[in-house]
């Protein structure tokens, strides 16, 4: 009851300050629309409502370059709609030229997504963005100094106004804006989405594929696995494994957020959804296309300590799958049913300065 | 040589086992952080549950219900009217997440006892399972046998 009162007072003193003269904007909220078999386990935040207003004025900052320190590089330079938000580089380069440290990810889905970065250490989308913008090696400014910036363009204050109630532009509502902008990036469409919706039929080549990645009990046909860890129809579980890259992980992955020893080299597994747009792959982006990935599945897996379990038989030996050339195609048929065409060219993603709807 | 350094390693390895230890939070009277001496201190059980390749292992461990009574969960006599919306959420290292509801767990509803298992026929789990997993026995599927677990908390079902 106690709760309820404190709810009603807070909603009560809200409505009070946009009513306030002078002050006054009202945002609409805005309605995410996804497919039910994505399920509701989403990650927002109370204090950061989704708007129509929010939205747009996120949009605006993730391909805004005065966020970089140089003026020359946004959000979207290495976030590309065209390869779905990722930027083909085993490395991204920052405003100095000095490559980041893992390979830019995806920006797939990101409403589902519970921790992110490849170790997992920021628990949500506001706690991400705050990063590459501030990190000396990426875009390399402050936020305050990106506030004062957007403040001297006469643009933006009422853009924060229409957003937020009120023009102040801060740190805080900038990263609250391009959180805002990130979780409205669904992509739903492609024609394993078709498929799931009884709208598609899979090739032969297709459907042998899918058989393999998720297994077919009872019908005598092998599994790979893929299907554990890149499960269900967002073709993600948000796990942290060793998949067995290298004997002596060069990166420690998980364990430097946890500190400890057993998630060693752990990175998490991340959405297959749009995975041939998004070469190169892994966390190091250390291989140039899928054939390479499923040879590494396929025959490459190294012991570690920290091997994932999943990937390992009773006595620990790694367990290759040795997949045929045709079992290969057959996969990689597969994941190009994950290609989402008018995700990478929906208008509502794209640069407001170029695609104005 | 190479024994020094296999000694050595072990005894980090060891070192690192030990520091290793299991939140218990939420509906409880008295959170806990369990370490492996904490467990081993604790009434024991077992229950035995098959590996990938079919062969059954006696795992020993401590009963998730010896671990609730140490924390103050509503079990037993107290497991009736909204105690019964209760549900268990265990979490693994590798994020891993499964749920029991509390009465899935309880010896009055059940006589299948599941435990937090440290020892697989008597000697410390293998790498990547240990130091600390649930054995659901007699479940057909192994999928809530999970590995590495490093919180169990007790929630209420809000909706």
């Amino acid at each position: 009851m106690g709760g309820m009162l404190v709810k009603y007072g807070v909603g009560l003193l809200a409505a009070m300050a946009l009513l306030v003269p002078g002050n006054y904007t009202l945002s609409h909220p805005y309605t995410l629309s996804y497919p039910a078999y994505y399920g509701n386990r989403i990650n927002t935040t109370d204090d950061n409502p989704l708007t129509v207003e929010g939205v747009a004025l996120g949009r605006r900052l993730f391909y805004e370059p005065r966020l970089s320190v140089s003026n020359t590089i946004s959000c979207g330079s290495c976030h590309q709609q065209s390869r779905a938000f990722t930027d083909s580089l085993r490395f991204s380069v920052g405003f100095d030229g000095t490559p980041t440290r893992r390979n830019a990810m995806t920006l797939t889905n990101l409403l589902w997504v519970r921790n992110f970065f490849w170790d997992g250490r920021a628990p949500s989308l506001e706690a991400q963005a705050s990063t590459p913008l501030t990190d000396p090696h990426e875009m390399g400014q402050p936020l305050e100094r990106s506030a004062v910036k957007l403040k001297a363009d006469g643009g933006y204050p009422g853009l924060f106004a229409a957003a937020f109630g009120s023009d102040a532009i801060t740190g805080e509502r900038i990263v609250k804006a391009i959180a805002q902008f990130e979780r409205t990036l669904i992509s739903a469409d492609a024609p394993y989405d078709r498929y799931l919706r009884m709208e598609y039929r899979f090739t032969a080549t297709e459907q042998r594929g899918y058989d393999l990645f998720f297994g077919a009990p009872g019908r005598q046909i092998r599994s790979a696995g893929c299907g554990n860890c890149h499960g269900g129809p967002r073709i993600v579980t948000e796990t942290y494994h060793n998949n067995g890259l290298d004997h002596v992980p060069a990166d420690s992955g998980r364990e430097s957020v946890t500190g400890m020893a057993y998630d060693r080299g752990r990175f998490r597994v991340v959405t297959l959804r749009n995975i041939a747009l998004t070469a190169p792959y892994m966390h190091d982006g250390r291989f140039a296309d899928l054939g390479q990935v499923l040879d590494h599945y396929s025959e490459h897996i190294l012991y570690s300590p920290t091997l994932s379990p999943t990937l390992r038989d009773t006595a620990s030996r790694p367990v290759l799958l040795h997949l045929t050339g045709e079992e290969k195609a057959d996969l990689i048929a597969f994941l190009n049913t994950l290609t989402d065409s008018s995700f990478i060219t929906d208008p509502h993603f794209a640069d407001p300065k170029i695609n104005v709807r | 040589m190479k024994l020094i350094v296999f000694v050595f390693s072990f005894c980090l390895l060891a070192q690192a086992a030990s520091s290793q230890q299991i939140k218990v939070t939420g509906e409880v009277t008295k959170p806990l952080t369990l370490s492996a001496a904490d467990l081993a201190a604790m009434p024991r059980s077992t229950a035995i549950a098959k590996d990938k390749q079919g062969v059954a292992h006696t795992f020993s461990g401590v009963a998730l219900a010896d671990i609730f009574a140490q924390a103050g969960v509503t079990t037993g006599r107290q497991l009736r009217g909204e105690n019964l919306a209760k549900y268990v959420l265990i979490t693994c290292a590798d994020n891993y997440q499964i749920v029991f509801s509390l009465a899935e767990l309880d010896s009055s509803f059940t006589d299948r006892v599941v435990i937090l298992a440290d020892q697989m026929e008597g000697k410390p789990l293998p790498q990547g399972v240990g130091p600390f997993r649930i054995v659901v026995p007699g479940e057909k599927k192994p999928a809530r046998n999970c590995f590495q677990v490093t919180s169990i908390a007790i929630k209420f079902a809000k909706e």
